[in-house]
């Protein structure tokens, strides 16, 4: 992925021999001629890095740090001022404004290209470190939104599969909750964000869905539709998740009467792939999403599911492609690809890897939980 | 993020100015909205003409938004969205939440 530079100096020539040097060596740029120009870039964009000139007509490079250290959203973006004065005291004003370095504009092509590479690097690794301890101490806790593996169940069997994006944590929650050799539930959701923010309030989700679930157990209740009706109450009246909101998927397989029953919450639908038919049958849950409405109606639909037919529960980044170019989210897309990964006869395996081939763009978290009759 | 804001007698029309609404966009587009309430809009119509794609952050921000007009009697139109995510609302029964039509004309006949 190309690292975005911002460059903002009131000199154009300046600005594209910039240009030119740092995109024929993998970056993409973003020129700005102004302050306000730059600031207005960076309403629609966060860029890996800025480099600005110091001197600029109205506002310059000293203005314009000092406004983006007194935002949360853009002080951390790393920052070089970029001079034509080898003047120590403009250095030291800048450096002193939490600039990171500066270059001076005489500087040969390769040593600023050089000290660039090496600042990106630099800001890489320290990111890596930040999220390695994150996930360290995330896995001490027990802190896990997909378990470590699927249950063994005797004539069903079941397989997930799920990538963050960018490889950062994020939204997507898988689980499995098995309550005896009879009854396992499958769970998928997806809180509506990404990244960190999505994957703090996945398990606040989760720890309601699982104790919704335990509760009505308890008491004899395995309806899928009161469970749900359950927990949209309590998420609608929990305050921290007023505005955060979530998809649910829910599955519970009866392993002794061979029974498979679904209900949904703003999800994608449920995917089967039957045998002898040339597509994918989607079953379409009515419930919206967790916690938007008090009052909400979750309906409960049993799928039949023989040998050689398969289920499919996905999260929405399954459906996003980027073709040509362009973002679009695209059900039939994926529908089309499944049905023929699986009308060709691959394993569970073979879809998972073409469907997460690294070669295919990917736009957001994606899920994905198969679900088969076990062969007796 | 880019928008287009036009006030229509009492209906504030906000025009996306973007081809992906996502992320990076998702949290300045919710405070905008929450700010345009809490001024005293209430009822509003928000356009899709010149959206590609949305992702689901997007949609947890309109969500979000929404859920803070209804207690005040307001109103949320959506308009003009290609036949992806108008597919997308629908797969997703968002289309039950939203009230979604196709153009600023049948929007205006909801006010």
């Amino acid at each position: 992925m190309n690292r975005k530079i911002l460059l903002v100096d009131d000199d154009i020539v300046q600005l594209k021999l910039f240009e030119r040097l740092l995109t024929s060596n993998g970056y993409s740029c973003k020129l700005a001629l102004s302050v306000d120009e730059a600031e207005a870039f960076l309403m629609t964009e966060v860029p890996d890095l800025i480099i600005s000139d110091y001197q600029m007509p109205i506002k310059n490079g000293f203005d314009f740090r000092k406004r983006l250290l007194e935002s949360d959203q853009f002080k951390n973006i790393p920052f070089l001022f970029l001079t034509a004065i080898n003047d120590e005291n403009y250095i030291q004003q800048g450096l002193d404004l939490k600039a990171i370095d500066y270059i001076s504009k005489g500087t040969p092509s390769a040593h600023i290209l050089s000290k660039i590479d090496n600042l990106m690097q630099s800001v890489r690794e320290h990111y890596e470190r930040s999220l390695s301890e994150i996930k360290g101490i995330a896995e001490k806790l027990h802190l896990r939104n997909t378990p470590k593996r699927a249950p063994l169940l005797k004539n069903f069997s079941i397989h997930y599969f799920n990538q963050s994006y960018q490889n950062q944590p994020g939204g997507d929650f898988i689980d499995f909750i098995q309550i005896n050799e009879r009854h396992t539930f499958i769970i998928l959701g997806d809180v509506m964000g990404k990244k960190w923010g999505a994957w703090f309030f996945s398990f606040s989700f989760l720890s309601y869905i699982r104790s919704a679930i335990r509760l009505c157990v308890y008491d004899g209740n395995f309806s899928l539709s009161e469970i749900l009706s359950k927990l949209n109450l309590v998420i609608h009246s929990d305050e921290i998740l007023g505005d955060i909101f979530s998809t649910l998927s829910i599955v519970l397989i009866d392993d002794i009467d061979l029974k498979v029953h679904y209900a949904g919450a703003g999800d994608l639908p449920l995917l089967k792939y039957e045998h002898g038919k040339n597509a994918l049958r989607s079953y379409q849950s009515d419930g919206i999403l967790l916690g938007f409405s008090e009052e909400s109606n979750f309906n409960e639909m049993e799928i039949e599911l023989n040998d050689n037919e398969e289920l499919y529960l996905i999260s929405d980044g399954m459906i996003d492609f980027e073709v040509n170019g362009v973002k679009k989210s695209d059900l039939n897309m994926l529908k089309e690809k499944l049905y023929k990964l699986k009308k060709s006869g691959k394993t569970t395996l073979d879809i998972k890897n073409n469907l997460f081939n690294k070669h295919t763009s990917q736009v957001d978290d994606c899920s994905i939980i198969i679900l088969n009759r076990v062969k007796r | 993020m880019n928008i287009n804001k036009r006030k229509i007698k009492d209906v504030l029309l906000i025009t996306i100015e973007e081809s992906e609404a996502n992320l990076s966009k998702s949290e300045q587009f919710k405070e905008l909205m929450l700010q345009e309430i809490n001024l005293g809009e209430r009822q509003l119509i928000v356009s899709f003409a010149h959206v590609d794609y949305v992702d689901s952050s997007f949609l947890g921000a309109l969500v979000a938004t929404l859920k803070s007009l209804l207690p005040l009697n307001g109103k949320l139109v959506l308009i003009e969205m290609n036949a992806d995510i108008e597919n997308l609302f629908q797969l997703t029964r968002l289309d039950k939440i939203f009230t979604v039509k196709n153009t600023l004309e049948t929007a205006l006949t909801e006010f």
